[in-house]
């Protein structure tokens, strides 16, 4: 049988969670498990390629060090936007979105930079098995960064209309949540690939 | 209606987001000057990177303040993950877990 929810409430689920929160959980658990598998893969083959580049040969610590640096400050900015909502302050949260959106937009571009550098230098998908899995790897990160800054971009589109408020402050947070997920396994990938 | 679980509340303090902040860009500037300093690079960055990521977890993430239904959940995966880098890591490349 149907119920029917009124506009801007949520069902009080069994668990007294919002089910919503519950899923973007949900989510970030099999992604650790989605993440965990593409870096085992990159640890247990990162020393049998036969044939260069070679990781220590050809990555930049320093531009990819930078490149960390500007998703801890998007975290930083995200929390900040998630804290304003709460607060009720919607030109903030306005604000900090943006921040984090440009943010990640500027990982994004130094990825690319990165990218095309080591693809001029003869690392691709296909020369060896390290860049097979190096690319699978931060490809996929980056990707999940690119979805983020989409997500970013509609609850954007939400908060100028005027539909999001301090009641309904937790569509800020889930995207939140999975915001800073991808800032966390980017610390992990940064010092699995580029600094051991 | 609304229960008081549902009521979204501001979890941390500025002062903690900004401080949570310095301690990850502290750490990871250190990370990197590892990279050119002449010490073992696994015993120091692993632990400096398991710490940086515990700090996202708990206060950007919220798992210190949230409910503890999320942490669990969050803490299967995690456990799964792990065992699968250490089960995968023992077949395919026993040397790496050799800490002689």
């Amino acid at each position: 049988m149907n119920q029917e929810v009124a506009p801007g409430t949520v069902e009080v689920p069994s668990m007294g969670v919002d089910n919503r929160k519950l899923g973007v959980w949900t989510l970030l658990g099999s992604e650790v498990m989605f993440f965990a598998s593409l870096i085992v893969t990159y640890i247990v083959m990162r020393g049998r390629s036969v044939s260069g580049p070679l990781p220590h040969e050809i990555l930049d610590v320093p531009l990819t060090g930078l490149n960390t640096f500007v998703l801890i400050c998007s975290s930083l900015t995200m929390v900040t936007a998630v804290a304003a909502i709460q607060r009720g302050d919607q030109r903030g949260l306005r604000r900090w979105l943006i921040a984090t959106a440009l943010l990640g937009l500027a990982f994004l571009g130094g990825q690319a930079t990165e990218f095309t550098m080591l693809i001029r230098h003869g690392l691709s998908l296909s020369s060896n098995v390290f860049g097979a899995t190096f690319f699978t790897l931060t490809g996929f990160h980056g990707a999940h960064v690119f979805a983020g800054v989409i997500w970013i971009s509609f609850v954007l589109a939400r908060a100028f209309s005027g539909a999001v408020t301090k009641e309904n402050a937790v569509v800020v947070d889930m995207l939140g949540l999975y915001w800073h997920f991808v800032d966390l396994v980017w610390i992990i990938i940064f010092t699995v690939v580029y600094l051991i | 209606m609304e229960t008081e679980n549902q009521v979204e509340r501001p979890h941390g303090t500025q002062r903690v987001y900004i401080g949570v902040f310095t301690v990850l860009a502290v750490l990871t500037a250190l990370e990197v000057a590892v990279t050119y300093l002449p010490v073992p690079r696994i015993p120091v960055l692993v632990p400096l990177a398991l710490t940086k990521a515990t700090l996202v977890a708990l206060f950007y993430m919220h798992l210190k303040y949230d409910r503890r239904v999320f942490s669990a959940i969050f803490a299967m995966g995690l456990l799964v993950g792990i065992g699968l880098i250490l089960a995968l890591i023992a077949i395919f490349a026993p040397p790496l877990l050799d800490m002689k």
